[in-house]
């Protein structure tokens, strides 16, 4: 994968978020950390189009956010913090099928990759159940396996284990571990950062420091805890 | 229609089925106690304007007729339609577009008048402003779904025109209850600028 | 391409008086049912089209109807229909339960400004509608509904004006949404009792409303992000 950013800066409502951003990233891993409200969420949302960019470009595997917003979304999977904010369907299984409306134009076949995803996770069990019967976790899990049905080629994550207990938590490391595809992580669980390849400190808008998990986390309890 | 509109309109089409599945209100000095249903279209109809709002109620009425009990009593299906009170619930869905409609045109006036007067800046007081959404929502969520009701009302009970007024008077004062609550928070939510 | 609303399991009624007791909390965590009873009966297997086209047909019909005899005789001739359906006494009472005060009050009236005959008359059509338009809901699955209605949109759609992927997500993410504004109410509830606040439309209005639009931007980002 190749995310590039160029001379990025990003306005929201009338504040500056990001300023002068430059950077490539093409690591397995990656996590993001900051202080609240230092931009991070804006950084993320740059790749997947959420957010345009006021100056600057973004370049996800060559495609520009700018230009072509939907061929970037289908290479990028976004999972939400909040899954019910997430899930869109009432039904598990409706909610996965929709979102392979455009990848797969077989029903048939989109019901089976809907109950592959879900059992890939464990869940293979919750096809049939409605979505608020679902517990927090089990939420997580569907909205996780909602995205990875779309067979994404570059994952983002944003704040994945804020909402999560102690159990779900390990249970979500450990799948993250797992998943094949590069994936970013924007995060407030610093444990998590220990099987990151690259770790991106981000603070007032700006790159405040760029390396190893070690050295980033030391940095950021140095100065921004 | 962008995504963000469909959001709103399955969002406030949910909180009118919330609202209306509410155990009625008993308030004194009002005869009949009060479901908040009509409290749910006129909010959508003052928050949303009205081609969104026009959209919810339709697809309120639709879930309703469907089949499942989002009615007020947990009513449901097509025999809604049967009963002498369907022309209250049709008529919501006019009603709530010419809320919308109103209440979005005091605001081009208000905009009109900033503009030309020069001297003493014409700044609409809240007062003012809730004052323009009761009317708005009296006269879409009152005035026209009674309009369309109690003729409907006397078409299917034969019943005759003025006994048939007299009938439904009783939950006008209601009504107008739900419009000014609906207009103050609907005044509260528009300055935020969220919609 | 219209995505399957099936019947959510578990059926709650919600409570209609009195203070909002854990139960009632608990209903509104609960899904919806819907008026469908599955069953295998010939009802259930005829087409919903040529259900819902009989019953508009009919119910217009009746209207012109005047006979008091006739009308009894349809009544019965439904009521039969209802049996058919496979429908329980105490299934069809819950429905029409809501209506049999309304009717009765009307029947009153009616038969006290304009004599007994015309007010059983207009209380036998009712009910003779009612009972017909409740045989349709209880052998029509949502999904079959779903179905007439994209049917209904055809011209539309062909016309531009409607897009069937759209409708079909805001009926999903209205049933979706239900149970969610339902706890949310509760919670914006409990915390206005908690600090000593009478809730009220009034009170309630506001914070309903801006956890409401907040979520709003927040789903349809979700949304946009699957593309």
């Amino acid at each position: 994968m190749l995310i590039e950013f160029k001379n990025v800066s990003v306005e929201r409502e009338r504040r500056l978020v990001l300023t002068d951003l430059c950077l490539v990233l093409s690591e397995q891993r990656i996590g993001v950390i900051g202080p609240n409200g230092s931009g991070k969420s804006s950084l993320v949302r740059l790749i997947n189009g959420l957010l345009l960019p006021q100056t600057g470009q973004v370049c996800v595997n060559g495609l520009d956010t700018g230009k072509d917003v939907a061929a970037v979304r289908r290479q990028v999977g976004f999972v939400f913090q909040n899954p019910d904010n997430q899930i869109v369907f009432p039904m598990v299984h409706e909610d996965i099928e929709f979102g392979l409306k455009h990848r797969e134009p077989d029903p048939k076949r989109r019901v089976l990759r809907a109950q592959a995803a879900l059992e890939r996770l464990g869940v293979g069990h919750l096809t049939e159940r409605s979505v608020h019967t679902l517990s927090g976790g089990e939420r997580q899990l569907v909205a996780l396996a909602a995205v990875l049905a779309t067979e994404p080629e570059i994952l983002v994550f944003d704040e994945p284990t804020t909402q999560l207990d102690l159990r779900l938590r390990n249970r979500f490391e450990a799948h993250l571990a797992g998943l094949p595809q590069p994936a970013l992580v924007v995060s407030h669980d610093l444990a998590l950062m220990h099987q990151m390849d690259r770790v991106l400190v981000i603070d007032q808008g700006q790159l405040a420091f760029d390396g190893v998990p070690t050295e980033a986390l030391a940095w950021y309890q140095a100065h921004c805890a | 229609m962008k995504t963000k509109d469909i959001v709103l309109i399955a969002l406030f089409t949910a909180l009118i089925v919330v609202l209306s599945l509410l155990p009625p209100i008993p308030l004194p000095l009002i005869p009949v106690p009060l479901t908040l249903q009509t409290f749910g279209v006129m909010l959508a109809g003052l928050i949303l304007g009205p081609a969104r709002a026009g959209l919810v109620l339709l697809l309120y009425v639709m879930i309703a007729l469907l089949g499942l009990p989002v009615l007020p009593g947990g009513r449901a299906g097509l025999a809604v339609l049967a009963g002498p009170t369907a022309g209250f619930l049709l008529g919501m869905i006019p009603g709530a577009f010419v809320t919308g409609w109103l209440s979005v045109l005091s605001i081009q006036n208000d905009k009109s008048k900033e503009v030309s007067s020069s001297y003493d800046t014409f700044r609409p007081t809240p007062v003012w402003q809730i004052a323009r959404y009761v009317l708005a929502a009296v006269i879409g969520g009152i005035v026209l779904v009674y309009a369309i009701g109690i003729p409907w009302l006397v078409f299917v009970t034969k019943m005759d025109f003025a006994k048939a007024c007299w009938a439904m008077a009783v939950f006008v004062p209601g009504d107008v209850l739900k419009a000014i609550v609906a207009a103050v928070v609907a005044q509260r939510i528009r300055r935020l600028n969220m919609v | 391409m219209v995505y399957q609303l099936r019947r959510w399991p578990g059926i709650k009624r919600i409570a209609r008086d009195g203070p909002l007791t854990p139960t009632t909390q608990d209903s509104y965590r609960k899904m919806l049912g819907s008026l469908y009873l599955p069953s295998g009966t010939w009802l259930h297997l005829a087409p919903a089209g040529l259900k819902l086209a009989v019953l508009a047909l009919s119910s217009t019909a009746l209207m012109w109807v005047h006979s008091p005899l006739l009308l009894l005789l349809t009544c019965l001739l439904v009521c039969l229909l209802v049996r058919c359906a496979g429908a329980s006494l105490q299934q069809v009472w819950r429905q029409l339960r809501p209506l049999v005060w309304l009717l009765l009050t009307l029947g009153a009236l009616s038969a006290w400004s304009q004599g007994v005959l015309q007010a059983l008359e207009m209380v036998l059509r009712l009910f003779t509608l009612v009972l017909a338009a409740l045989v349709v809901s209880m052998t029509t699955p949502l999904t079959q509904m779903m179905q007439v209605v994209v049917w209904l949109l055809g011209p539309f759609e062909r016309l531009g004006w409607v897009d069937a992927e759209k409708v079909a997500l805001g009926f999903g993410l209205t049933l979706r949404l239900i149970p969610e504004l339902g706890v949310q109410w509760q919670d914006i509830r409990e915390a206005q009792l908690a600090r000593g606040l009478t809730p009220s439309p009034l009170t309630m209005g506001v914070p309903m409303l801006l956890r409401t639009l907040r979520r709003a931007d927040e789903i349809a980002e979700a949304i946009d992000a699957r593309g």
